[in-house]
Formats: structure tokens, C-alpha cells, sequence
């Protein structure tokens, strides 16, 4: 048996994104986490087994107090750019072998950092994770979301299974399937609550939602079987020309796909014009209806509201919906509001801060794990490590392989992408990309 | 008081000090040909003395920053073309007794027009032949100035674009940013014109062109360069033999490129950036578009065929575009369509960072961008889109100031029309409408020769005095770019 190593876990910032780290990270790791309110600090230490002090974390003192010295990772993710860095570099002084972590949407900072000069190990920006969530799910317009793996080798799908589906796939158990792409494995079924780890004789119906782990191709196919007619994106319009809107849009630009950009104010919708050379820019607020049938709004292929509040992206992405946008995304940053999006028709909502959090709990995981992916909010997660040669798994067929609540959808051999069949047999060094729910990745890391 | 009067008045002197030295040059000449030297002194001596008490009388230069640089620009092209007649009038000459005839072929001279009122240019002594050309050579020098220094501080007609050409902190002292692009690119300017000269002079010297000797091979450097326009031929540039055409050609389209991107392309060695210039790349389209058309034209309806039809449709394309004035064919008796295609060059001009004059095309490109914006925003009343120039945002006074630049040139362009007609109407001679709009344009935009008696190996002669001096007024409007002039026209740029 492999030990976790438990990892003694400094989180400075008890908002949405410091919850959502400590929900992610509770059960496995030692967590001490700080924050000058008591009103965010006490449900967590209710609901979780962590360490809570009520301190300001950009205090040398006080960090000092609390511990810091024995930390690990020290992650700064409170709201405010200049107390994390404040707060990271106050602890790098206290605890010199420990990583840190910080949370900014300074540009500034993300460039200097790049340039190696800023004394901290990692910066992870709200606005760049966003973008990345966003852009990967236009680029799959079928999926409710999806992540790659392995430099774009694997990709992992989140599809809806409706009744406009290919009939091949409905009804029908998954061996008989005969339009089932190789080089692709569904490695969940999820309905409802209930979540099932297919076998040949998984039958899938409308209402379901499939996890699928494959080659881009493969996903691609997927989407193909399960929405058909969505194509490639080549018109997307992004509403709103905040950090969060411009950061979409020119990741969107980036892979050629064509944007337009709506920003009710003036300047601010000129600067953005400037900025990005290729997009089209509208100054005008997207409430519009003359506006959205002059400019055939209607036409795009997806659009993505990206403004300040969630009630204004609510109410412009369902105007958009009744001018004939089929795909919409919205940012939301009150997680209650994402039921009411979803229940309204939001085809996808993305959570900065969830987004967020994800990126930072990637860098609390066992260093053999490259890169988590969230599925379902934080029910699930997939994991992307490398076995030990102590493994219990390794040399085992596939088909033998125990299952228990976790499937193995795809391994990265010697640089490769290899999708596994029943056969095959798991070899020490193997990258594997695990789909697991999130509650056991401490014993996935463990066994593997 | 609005302005400090006193110290524009000295930097003017300051100036006019300086330019009294190059009655040296022709001084040289008349002696070595054994002619008077006399006008040339009395000029040179003149200017010096009228310098000197501008000089004493006026104040500090060091407080004249850019609002007295409108009237400095205005009256320094006003003073030069002054000083550039009193030889002519002092030499006795009788083709250019007349005061207005006089000043005319010098403001002709120092706004590198190329357009004569003399109807036997050979009949000329040595010494004041090369004063034309030599005139017309400092003027260039001036525009260089002017144009990459002075104007772009005085930000008109859209010239701020131009304002990174000269390095360092943005100075506000009209004599240090004078002074500071003279050092900078009259090196160049130099070198460019000897060069010219030492080829031409080889192809003299060799004997592959009888006809070029070592005075024209230096005559002709002074003038091509500049985008001047000034031989001392009467017929011109047609005497000489194709090699030589072609070789003035290339130096008069060198002439027509924005100085700055010849001294990258010269000293810092960036041929690279230089060919993706948007200005530089419209201007090579102009030149071939029209030369094409001209090529074509000739081709089909003139004696000239092959190699002979494709020279003369590029030099005269180049000569008119560039608003140099030379011409290797009497272009005055082309068909409709070849003359109007040079007419319509005469509103085109080149790079505007050189020495020709007229709209220029930098300011043609920008007018296409507005134009096409706002075609698109039509159709998309909402749509936001920065007009961008070599990838750089331009802002949105730049492109106003390019469009009333535009408007005020056809206002005066219109206005310079009605005056010649008018005056042709009581004191003759007879100008068909075409001979008054091209005479109007080729003085306006700084090219020299027009149409009909007006051509290339015509002359202005004809006109009345009413008519010289307004023509006169519309090369000095058009070398100052228009703004300078109409400024000081407003009640508020005298006030305070």
C-alpha cells in the first residue's frame, strides 16, 4: 500500500473560493484556514474537521501565530490581489520550503510572475480560469463540460443524452451499439442522484449523462451520436467587456473562432476594440431587442454572458433565447443562482470561483497527479497520476481489474494516449486518467 | 497678447541668417562660368541684413513652441520665395522683370513645384539655371524639416501620426526640434542627391548619354530628390537618353517615400518593417495602377510602343504622382484619358513624409478607413471600430483632422479655380475649365507643370499678374499644408 501523504495546508481566505478548496480538500489533507470574519469561519468549522483562526492574513504576525512554519502549501485566496500577495510573501519569510499559492485577477501580477519575478510558486487568475472553462466547452458544443488531459491528447465530455440523439445509442445495451466510437470509453452514467459505472450491458436512455474519456476525435464523435447537428463554432457572442468577457474572448480568438463582444460603456467599449484587433464590438447593453434582430444576435452559435451581475446575464441570455440562440453560458457568481439559470435554459453555467478553486486544489493533490478536472459540480473528479510500481493494479487485465467506484477511462504510455480494452494490462510508469467521485480520490491516489 | 510675436519674428531672423549663406552656391557657380555675381551677393547680403534686424529687434526664440510655429512656417516659405526672386530681378533677365513673375518662379523654387513662367529657360546664364535648381534643392531640405519636425508638433491635417519620427522627449522649442531633424536627416538627403548626381554624372562622363554633362548631372540631383521638377532644359527631361530616364525615375520614386522609412531602411539597415509600411505599400499601388493605365493608353494611341511606351507611362505616372513636374514627353497633347488620370494623380502625391506635395497618400488611406466605417456602421449603428494604421490605433482627432484637412484643400482648390477663371474672364488668356482645374491643382498640390499652354514644356508665362499671384498663394498654401495658412486667418489664434 502507497500512504497519502498528508499535506499540512495553509488557506488564507474563507469566501466561496476558500469553501470550496476545504470542501474539495477535507478529508484528506490537514487544513488551517483564516479569515478576519467569524461569520464565514464558524459554518466551515461546523460542517468540516479543519482548523479555523479569525486573523488577518496579510499580518506577518499573525501568520506567524498560526502556524505557518509547518505548512506545506500556503494558498491565498481571499478577494483581494494585494492581500494575497501580501500574505504569500509574509509566509515564503515564515516558511521557506512551502508552496504558495495565490489567487489574483492582476494582470500585472499574472505577467510578472510569468517573468519569474514575483516570489511566489503559483498564481492562478479568476478570470483566465473562467476563460478556459468557457472556451472549452464552446469548443465542444454538445457537452455540458468538458477538460483535456496529456497536451490535448485526452479529452474528457460531459454529454446530456436527449431524445434527438442517434436512436443507434438509445435504449439499447452499449456492446450492441454499433456506432460507439473507439478509442473512447463512457466511464460514467449519471441520472439524477444516481451515478452508474457502465459495462457492456449499460443501457442508455434520454435524460442520462454520459461521461465519456477519449481522443478529441472520439469526443467529438460523441457529440456528434448524442446532439446531433451542433457542428464547429465559428460565431460566438460574448455579452459583457468585463476582465471576466475580454478574457473569454480573446482565448476564443486564439483558436479562430470568430467573436463579437457587446459592452454598453463607451470607453470602456472602445478600449476593448483596441485591445483586440479581431473581435467585433458593439457599444450597446444586449437588452435590445431591435439591436439583437438588426445584428441577427440570433444567428450565433453560442453566446456567453459574462456580465457583473447575475440577474442582468439572466434575463439577457433568456432574450437571447427567445431571438433564436440555441447555446448559452453564463458566468454565474452566486452559487444559488445556478439553479435558477439552468432551470430557465442556461445550456451551461460556469462558477468563476469554483473555477477557480478547482485550479488551486490541482496543486494540493499528491505530486504524482498532474491534473484534476471537477464533474457535476464537486461530486466527481478525474484525476490524471502516475502508478507506482508498488501498485496492486499493476499487471492486471482491465477486465479483472476490481471496480469500485472508480473506472480508469484512458493511460498516456511513453508520451501516448492508449484507450485501454479489457485486455490490455496496466503497467508500472502508466499515466492513467481516473474517473472517481470525489470522496475517494485519497484511496485512488493510494491504491494506484 | 496671444502670441509671442517678438520671438517668432527673431527665429524667423535666426533662419533667414542661415539661408543667406547659400547665395554662396551660386556665387561659385557665376564665377566659374565667368558671370555676375552680383544678383547673388546683393540677395545673400540682403537676406543677412534683413535677418539680422528681425534679429535684434525680435526676442528669446527659446520660448516659441508650437502655436507660433503656424506663423513661423508661413512666413519663413514666404521669406525664402523673397529672397529666391531678388537674383531673377536683379539679374535684368527679361523674362522675369516683372515682380510677380520673379516671385513666382521662386516660390516655384522653395516649394518644389517645378512650375515656370519662363518660356526660354536655356536663354538663362549658368549661374541662375543652378539657382533654380539649387532653390529647390534647400526647399526639400526645409519640407524634410517641416514635415517630419515642425508639422507634426502643430498636429494638423492628421500630421501628429508622423509625431514619433524623431526620437527623444517630446521637445516643445520650435528651434531645438528644427534643428534637431536637420541634423538627423540632412546626411542623408545629402548623401541621396550626390549619389544621383555621381551616376548621372558617370553616364555623362562615360559617354552612354551625350547629352549629360557634369552641370546638368548636378542640376538634376538638386531637383529630383526634393520632387522638385526644375531642369535647366527647355525640353525638360526628353533630351536624355532612356538609361538616364530611368535612373531619374527611380531616384524621383525614392523622393516620393516618407524620409523616416529611408533613413530605416539606409542607416538602421530594417528593409523588413519598411516594406510592410501601409502608406509605402498603397503608394507602390498608385504609382503602378497609374502607371499601367498611362502604359496602356500610350501603347494603343501614341507612337510610342515596348519598352519606350512602358518608360514614358512610368515616369510621367511617377513624375505627377510624386508632384515632381519633370516630363520625357510632351504630355500636354495626350488623349482624354491619360490626361485626366495625370490631373487625378495631381490630388494623390506621395508618401507624406516626403517632399512631394499635394493630399498625400497617408491621409488618402486614412479618408478610405473613415470611409469604409462608416459604410459598415450603417448597417451596424452599434458597432465600435478603431481605424488602425500599421496595426497602431488612430485616434479620432487624428482622423478629424485628416478629413478637414481634405475638405479644406478642396475648398481652396475650388476657390483657387474660381479666382484663375475670373481673372482669365477680364485680363485673359483664354483657359479652356480643364487648363484652369489643372493649373490650379498642379500649383496647389506642388507638382509644377499642368495642361494645355500650362504643360510640361509650356509655361505659366501667359497668366496675368492677378492670376500669378494667386497661383503663387496656392504653392505656398499647399507647401505649408494648407492648416498653417488658414489658422492664422482665425480671430482666435491671435487672441489669447
Amino acid at each position: 500500500m502507497y500512504p497519502a501523504p498528508a499535506v499540512k495546508i495553509f488557506i488564507i481566505g474563507a469566501g466561496q473560493v476558500g469553501s470550496t478548496i476545504v470542501e474539495a480538500l477535507h478529508g484528506e489533507h490537514n487544513l488551517t484556514v483564516i479569515d478576519l470574519d467569524p461569520a464565514r469561519l464558524t459554518p466551515l468549522a461546523y460542517r468540516y474537521d479543519i482548523a479555523t483562526i479569525e486573523a488577518n492574513g496579510a499580518s506577518r504576525r499573525a501568520l506567524a501565530d498560526a502556524g505557518v512554519r509547518d505548512a506545506d502549501l500556503v494558498i491565498a485566496c481571499t478577494s483581494r490581489d494585494e492581500a494575497n500577495l501580501v500574505a504569500a510573501t509574509f509566509a515564503r519569510i515564515e516558511a521557506p520550503r512551502a508552496t504558495t499559492v495565490i489567487r489574483t485577477s492582476n494582470v500585472e501580477y499574472i505577467e510578472l510572475w510569468r517573468e519569474g519575478r514575483l516570489d511566489v510558486d503559483f498564481v492562478v487568475s479568476s478570470e483566465i480560469e473562467t476563460a478556459h472553462a468557457i472556451t472549452r466547452v464552446i469548443g465542444v458544443p454538445a457537452a455540458l463540460q468538458t477538460d483535456v488531459f496529456a497536451d490535448g491528447q485526452v479529452q474528457m465530455v460531459e454529454y446530456e443524452v436527449t431524445e434527438l440523439s442517434n436512436p443507434d445509442v438509445l435504449g439499447k445495451p452499449l456492446r450492441q451499439c454499433d456506432l460507439v466510437p473507439r478509442d473512447s470509453r463512457v466511464v460514467s452514467k449519471i441520472r439524477g442522484e444516481t451515478m452508474t459505472i457502465p459495462n457492456g450491458a449499460t443501457v442508455i436512455n434520454a435524460g442520462d449523462r454520459l461521461v465519456v474519456v477519449g481522443s478529441p476525435e472520439a469526443a467529438q464523435a460523441w457529440g456528434e451520436l448524442l446532439s446531433p447537428g451542433e457542428g464547429v463554432v465559428e460565431d460566438v457572442v460574448v455579452f459583457g467587456g468585463g476582465q471576466v468577457g475580454v478574457a473569454i474572448a480573446r482565448q476564443l480568438l486564439e483558436q479562430c473562432i470568430g467573436v463579437r463582444l457587446i459592452e454598453p460603456d463607451r470607453e470602456r467599449a472602445r478600449r476593448i476594440a483596441e485591445e483586440l484587433p479581431d473581435a467585433r464590438v458593439y457599444q450597446a447593453t444586449g437588452l435590445d431587442p431591435d439591436f439583437l434582430e438588426r445584428e441577427r444576435i440570433g444567428q450565433a452559435q453560442a453566446a456567453v454572458f459574462a456580465m457583473r451581475e447575475d440577474s442582468k446575464n439572466h434575463y439577457a441570455a433568456t432574450l437571447a433565447r427567445v431571438h433564436g440562440v440555441t447555446f448559452t453560458i453564463a458566468i454565474v457568481h452566486d452559487p444559488i443562482a445556478r439553479e435558477v439559470y439552468e432551470h430557465s435554459g442556461v445550456d451551461v453555467t460556469v462558477n468563476p470561483r469554483q473555477v477557480t478553486a478547482e485550479e488551486i486544489v490541482r496543486f494540493a493533490h499528491d505530486p504524482r497527479t498532474q491534473q484534476v478536472a471537477m464533474v457535476e459540480g464537486d461530486r466527481f473528479e478525474v484525476l490524471d497520476l502516475t502508478t507506482s510500481p508498488t501498485s496492486g493494479y499493476v499487471g492486471l487485465r482491465f477486465r479483472d481489474m476490481p471496480i469500485r467506484g472508480a473506472v480508469i477511462g484512458a493511460i498516456v504510455r511513453d508520451g501516448k494516449a492508449v484507450f485501454p480494452h479489457s485486455d490490455d494490462v496496466l503497467q508500472a510508469g502508466d499515466r492513467v486518467i481516473v474517473f472517481t467521485e470525489s470522496s475517494r480520490v485519497a484511496d485512488v491516489e493510494r491504491v494506484l | 497678447m496671444g502670441i509671442d510675436a517678438r520671438g517668432t519674428v527673431g527665429l524667423v531672423g535666426v533662419l533667414s541668417r542661415y539661408l543667406a549663406l547659400s547665395a554662396l552656391v551660386p556665387i561659385a557657380v557665376a564665377l566659374y562660368y565667368d558671370e555676375s555675381i552680383w544678383p547673388f551677393v546683393g540677395a545673400g547680403l540682403g537676406l543677412a541684413a534683413f535677418g539680422t534686424v528681425l534679429r535684434l529687434w525680435g526676442g528669446d526664440i527659446s520660448h516659441v513652441g508650437a502655436r507660433e510655429g503656424f506663423l513661423v512656417v508661413a512666413l519663413v516659405w514666404l521669406v525664402a520665395a523673397v529672397y529666391a526672386a531678388l537674383p531673377y530681378l536683379l539679374s535684368g533677365d527679361p523674362q522675369l522683370a516683372g515682380p510677380a513673375d520673379a516671385l513666382f518662379e521662386g516660390m516655384s523654387g522653395f516649394t518644389t513645384t517645378g512650375a515656370t513662367v519662363l518660356t526660354d529657360i536655356e536663354a538663362l546664364p549658368q549661374s541662375l539655371l543652378m539657382w533654380r535648381q539649387f532653390t529647390q534643392w534647400l526647399g526639400g531640405m526645409g519640407i524634410i524639416v517641416l514635415a517630419l519636425a515642425v508639422l507634426p508638433r502643430l498636429r494638423v491635417g492628421g500630421r501628429q501620426l508622423l509625431e514619433s519620427e524623431l526620437p527623444g522627449p517630446e521637445v516643445d522649442q520650435l528651434a531645438t526640434r528644427i534643428r534637431e531633424a536637420t541634423t538627423r536627416f540632412s546626411a542623408l538627403y545629402l548623401a541621396l542627391t550626390a549619389l544621383e548626381a555621381g551616376i548621372l554624372g558617370i553616364l555623362g562622363w562615360t559617354g552612354i548619354d551625350p547629352e549629360m554633362d557634369t552641370f546638368n548631372a548636378i542640376a538634376h540631383a538638386f531637383t529630383t530628390i526634393p520632387t522638385g521638377g526644375f531642369s535647366p532644359q527647355n525640353r525638360s527631361i526628353e533630351p536624355f537618353a532612356p538609361v538616364t530616364q530611368w535612373v531619374i525615375l527611380v531616384f524621383m520614386i525614392a523622393g516620393g517615400v516618407n524620409f523616416a522609412l529611408l533613413f530605416q531602411v539606409f542607416v538602421r539597415r530594417r528593409l523588413r518593417v519598411v516594406l510592410r509600411d501601409e502608406e509605402l505599400r498603397a503608394y507602390g499601388f498608385a504609382l503602378l495602377a497609374a502607371a499601367a493605365i498611362l502604359t496602356a493608353e500610350i501603347w494603343t494611341k501614341r507612337p510610342e510602343i515596348g519598352e519606350e511606351a512602358i518608360r514614358v507611362g512610368f515616369f510621367q505616372a511617377a513624375s505627377i504622382l510624386t508632384t515632381t513636374g519633370y516630363a520625357t514627353v510632351d504630355f500636354a497633347l495626350w488623349p482624354t484619358l491619360a490626361l485626366v488620370t495625370l490631373v487625378g494623380l495631381m490630388f494623390v502625391g506621395a508618401s507624406a513624409g516626403s517632399t512631394s506635395g499635394s493630399v498625400k497618400v497617408l491621409r488618402h488611406v486614412l479618408m478610405a478607413k473613415i470611409l469604409g466605417r462608416e459604410l459598415r456602421q450603417t448597417v451596424h449603428p452599434e458597432l465600435v471600430a478603431p481605424i488602425r494604421l500599421n496595426r497602431v490605433v488612430v485616434d479620432e482627432r487624428t482622423l478629424r483632422a485628416v478629413m478637414s484637412f481634405v475638405l479644406l484643400y478642396i475648398g481652396i482648390f475650388v476657390a483657387g479655380t474660381l479666382v484663375i477663371t475670373i481673372d482669365a474672364a477680364y485680363n485673359g488668356p483664354t483657359v479652356t475649365p480643364f487648363e484652369a482645374i489643372g493649373v490650379v491643382a498642379a500649383t496647389l498640390g506642388n507638382v509644377g507643370p499642368a495642361v494645355g499652354f500650362a504643360g510640361p514644356f509650356g509655361s505659366y508665362a501667359p497668366f496675368s499678374d492677378v492670376s500669378t499671384v494667386a497661383l503663387t498663394t496656392l504653392m505656398w498654401i499647399g507647401r505649408i499644408e494648407v492648416i498653417p495658412v488658414v489658422v492664422l486667418l482665425t480671430r482666435s489664434y491671435w487672441r489669447s
